[in-house]
Formats: C-alpha cells, structure tokens, sequence
C-alpha cells in the first residue's frame, strides 16, 4: 500500500515536470518562429499559451515517464524518484553525472527562458527611459510640508492599528497552534482531525491578502481603521499560528516524555513540557508580526481600512508628489524605527 | 516472600514501516530488585524502559505493574498506574526554565490539583517536600535557580529528587549516566541506589559501564537485536559473555575487572 502510494507520486512527479518541460520548449518554438496571429501582429505571449497543445503533450509526457522507468538501469533514477525516495545508492553522484540532473538543470534554464518571455521582460525600456519618472522622483526627494502634521497623526493610529490586530491575535493563535502541530497531535483519530481542520483553515485564511480580508470588513463595520485592525487580526491569527505551531514542532520531546512519565495528564504535561519551550520563540514572532503589520496597514489605509494609507491613495491618484514623498517618508522612518526596536527586543528574548 | 514488580509477557514493538525494536521479551522483575538491562545502542534497551511505562504502546505482548495490568490502560488509569513508576532520563528532560523547586515538584504532578498545578502553585508541604528532596541529593538551597543554571551532574541529581518527590514504587532509568563525565557518574549513580536501598523502590537500569554494573546491580538481563539474550547475576559477569552481547569486536570499557592487563592496571 505504502509502496504504491510511493511509485504513484513519483510517477506524478516525473509526469508533472515532463509535461512542464515539453510544453515550455512548445512555447519557445512558437515564440521564436515569427508566427502571426489573428491581427497580423506576431503572436503575444498569452496567445502562444492558448496555441499550446495540452492534451497531446500531456499524453506524451506519459509516454516519456513510463518510457525512463524502462530504461531505469543505464540511464538511472528519475526526477519523480529521488524526490520522493531520496538517492541512496551507494555512489551518490554528482548532479552533472546523472540524467535526472541535467534534465533539472535544463528544466530550470527553459523556466527562466519562458519566464521572461511571459512576462515581457523588456530591459532596453528599463534602462533607457528613466526620464518618464522624474516628475514622480523630484516630488519624493522634495516633500511638502502640507500633509506632515495629518500623516504625523495618522501615523499614530496606523502603529496603534498594528498593535491592536496584533493583540487580538495572540490569543487565538495561541490556542489553536497547540491543534496545528504534527507533534501533539498523533494520538487520537480526533486530534488528527483537529490538526488538519485547523491547519486547512489557516491555510486558506492566510492565502487570502489582507486586502480582500479589509474589504470584507469595510462593508462589515464601516470604512475606518477598525475594519483595518479586523483585517489584520485575520491575516495575523493565521500567520502566527503556522509560526508558533512549527515552533511547537521543533521543541525538545524530552521534557514532555519526563512529564508524561509522572501520570500528568495533558494539559499538565502543555504547561509544563511544551508551554516553557515555546514563550520566548512566541514573544518573538509576535514582535515581528506586530513589524509587519505596520508595513501592511498602510497598504490596508488604500481601500479603506484606516492607517496612513488613507490618505496616501488620493494624493497618488491625484500626482500629487511632493505630499506622496512626505507621507513616503514617514511611512519609511516608522518602519526603520519598529524594524530596530522589533530586533533589539527579539535578540534579548531569545 | 517477594512479589513482582513487573511482569513482562511475549513483548514485541514494531515501529513503522518495519523495524523490528523488541521481539517476544519475557521478563520478571521482583520487588526491591536493582536491574541492570545492558545492550548495544539500538538493541531495544530504551523501547523495554518505554512499553513498560507506555510511554510508547507495544506491538504485542502484555505487562502487568504490581500485578495490575499495563497494557490496553486508558485515560485516568493509566496515569494513575505511570503516578507508581519514577523515570530519570539520560539527557535529565528537566524543564529548562522552570526553577529547580519547580522541576521537584512536578514530580507530584499526578496526584496534585489540576488548576493549582496549571498556575505552578503547590501547598506549602508539598514545597517542604521538594526541598526535603533537594536536600537528600545534595541541592539543598538551590531550589531557586533555573534549571539550565545547573551542571549536567546536577541537573541528573534534580531529576532524581523529582522521582523521589513522586513517590513510586519503580524508577526506570534510562542510561542514567551516558551524558555525564565518568568522574561525577558515582555522584549519581549513588542516590538512584538510595532510592533502591532506602526507600524500597525497584529500579530498572540500563548502563554501559562493566564497574558500575558490578557495582550495583542485583541482577542482569541483555537484549541483542531486541532479543532477550541472556541473565545472570552481576558477579558471573565475564569478558565472554561481554563479547556474547557486544560482539567480538566489543572490548569492555574497563578492562581492568578482566584478565591479566586489569591486574596490571589496579597494581
């Protein structure tokens, strides 16, 4: 059972990067050969994936991954293979010695390739025009004074909103890391259910940008910076409990064996084999995270959410740069001081 | 007349996907016994010390504690059952950031308040307890220092006054001494004794050391390959049946209590 879930994955594996590889070497054939599309124009790049043919790539893939399985003993193990097995062959080699190294190295240069293909990478227009954005460059090096004292007082609120979905957070993610980490949840069939609700959960909640979580809450409690502290809080709870719970991980297994050991029961053996371990990594991933959303509350302030931001967006909108550079700079300021006192305070907790 | 205190029956442990740690392991430990297991490292040693505690669960097989069953133990009972067996660890698994009163008394930790313990307060016998226990492996007063403060040999000592404040009738020690600097091993192997002497506790040992073996035990049973492969008692312990365990190529690390060269060395 276990063997074949094994060979299942690996097949896919290998299937997966096969079909990936033939389909960006398409790409770039059609790309380079001067083909034109249904303007007359040569075909853009999003055309050139819609020219693509999947089906007979895909089958053909297949074809080649069942085809290196044969072929195994002088060409040796495949891509699939040693990510899910691990190489232990007794002379691991190098990777330029192997086939599924070079098909790596080759899968990897046909990525980048395609890469800057599909995203239009155009350096002559990066290096040549600057002079297009010196209007916005002369107003950030030349701040106005207008906006400084309402920046200064949004400022305030932008730290306090951070602060304030931080603090809501903590609790929450302190419960529910205990249920999102593998360690402590092997027991029972329950926990293991737990461990994967929670997990899927924060999962999608943390996929979601704060800023779809800050419009669900404007419409939710209004325009302001409560909305903003409620999308934090969200995207905070999800993102520390995937932090403290890997660090539950990493704990020493030690004490809570000895705790065990004495007849304590669960939660005992948290509080006193698990709860002393994690504190400080804690404190200092709450610090950090507070860090990091102040950096995002001034994104949240741009639809909405309160914060600095608020009143940054219109002034964008309006070309407005010298107000933009004043707020610019402040904004960079209260990131470089939080970013410094962020790190003293970790460094002496851990 | 003595009664058992543990009884081991046809114990197998099969870790997945298929490594073999304990194959059909039978053993008697009498009350009041000083058991030393022996064994290359990855013999089993450490997985007998475990089923018989639960902390891991066996494959097969069953284990009785003071006549009451081990093994299919759920919940409440079972925690009551490990409340009777002490263990001491080879890395110590004290709770670094806990003082060392602390550390003594969550040994208590089974039979004391749920809330109380939750908020890391005990009676005041219970602390009088912990410092009587700190006393008599010679760490009185240092209750108020964190325990990562404290040497290796020391904090072994306070995971030996954390047995000793629970109150059981068995201690499991596993390799008690490995980490330890072969000058300070006596330092603790002497009051693990005491809990044996003293207080009436059954101790189940596993050690490497052939003169600490001697020195101790009452008895000895190894495991090869998580076989039982032999018993006896300490004094019939020879450099044969070292390399019947160990293998040939093992030497014992003391060689003196063998042959000629140790007499050489002690003249």
């Amino acid at each position: 059972m276990n063997g074949g879930l094994g060979r299942l994955k690996a097949l896919v594996v290998d299937w997966t990067l096969t079909a990936l590889f033939l389909l960006m070497i398409e790409f770039l054939v059609i790309s380079f050969s001067g083909r034109r599309g249904p303007t007359g124009l040569l075909v853009t790049p999003e055309e050139t994936l819609d020219l693509l043919h999947y089906g007979w790539i895909a089958l053909g893939a297949l074809v080649l991954t069942l085809g290196w399985q044969l072929v195994k003993s002088p060409v040796g193990m495949s891509t699939g293979w040693a990510a899910v097995y691990g190489d232990d062959s007794e002379e691991s080699m190098p990777w330029t010695h192997t086939v599924r190294g070079w098909f790596a190295a080759l899968l990897i240069e046909l990525t980048f390739l395609t890469g800057w293909l599909i995203t239009e990478v155009q350096l002559v227009t990066f290096l040549t025009q600057f002079n297009k954005a010196t209007d916005i460059v002369r107003g950030l090096v030349n701040p106005s004074a207008d906006v400084l004292h309402q920046g200064l007082v949004l400022l305030v609120q932008t730290v306090f909103l951070a602060f304030m979905a931080t603090a809501f957070a903590i609790p929450i993610a302190f419960a529910l890391s205990f249920f999102a980490a593998r360690n402590l949840t092997r027991g029972t069939w329950l926990s293991r259910l737990m461990y994967t609700i929670v997990r899927a959960a924060m999962n999608i909640t943390r996929s979601v940008e704060p800023l779809v979580w800050a419009l669900i809450f404007i419409s939710w409690v209004g325009i302001g910076p409560f909305a903003g502290v409620l999308a934090l809080w969200v995207h905070s709870v999800a993102a520390l409990v995937k932090l403290y719970s890997e660090q539950i991980e990493s704990i020493d297994h030690g004490p809570v064996e000895a705790i065990t050991a004495t007849g304590a029961s669960t939660l005992q053996v948290l509080r006193y084999g698990v709860v002393p371990q994690v504190i400080p990594p804690f404190l200092s991933f709450t610090i950090y995270r507070w860090d990091i959303n102040v950096r995002m509350s001034t994104i949240i302030g741009f639809v909405g959410g309160g914060g600095i931001g608020y009143i940054l967006k219109p002034r964008v909108d309006l070309g407005q740069w010298g107000e933009v550079g004043t707020l610019v700079i402040l904004i960079a300021i209260t990131v470089w001081a939080m970013d410094i006192i962020s790190a003293k305070i970790r460094e002496r907790i851990v | 007349m003595s009664h058992e205190a543990v009884r081991v029956e046809g114990l197998s442990k099969i870790f997945d996907p298929d490594v073999r740690a304990l194959t059909d392991v039978d053993l008697t430990v009498e009350e009041g016994e000083f058991l030393v297991v022996i064994g290359l490292s990855g013999s089993g040693k450490s997985t007998l010390l475990r089923c018989i505690n639960r902390l891991i669960d066996p494959t097969e097989g069953r284990i009785w504690l003071f006549g009451e069953e081990m093994t299919g133990a759920e919940g409440a009972r079972l925690r009551r059952l490990r409340t009777q067996i002490g263990m001491i660890f080879q890395q110590f698994n004290l709770v670094k950031r806990h003082t060392v009163q602390t550390n003594v008394l969550s040994g208590s930790l089974g039979r004391s308040s749920l809330l109380g313990t939750l908020l890391l307060r005990y009676s005041e016998e219970e602390q009088a307890q912990a410092r009587a226990a700190l006393e008599r492996v010679g760490l009185g007063g240092r209750g108020r220092s964190r325990a990562d403060r404290l040497s290796g040999g020391q904090q072994q000592r306070v995971a030996v006054a954390r047995a000793l404040m629970q109150e059981p009738r068995l201690i499991l020690a596993d390799e008690p001494v490995a980490s330890l600097d072969p000058a300070l091993r006596h330092s603790v192997m002497r009051h693990i004794e005491a809990l044996n002497r003293e207080e009436g506790m059954t101790v189940v040992c596993t050690l490497h050391d052939v003169d600490l073996i001697q020195r101790y035990a009452t008895r000895l049973v190894a495991l090869r390959d998580g076989r039982l492969v032999y018993e006896g008692r300490p004094d019939e312990f020879d450099a044969d049946t070292f390399r019947d365990i160990y293998g040939t190529d093992a030497e014992p690390a003391t060689s003196q209590l063998f042959g000629t060269d140790g007499e050489e060395a002690t003249a």
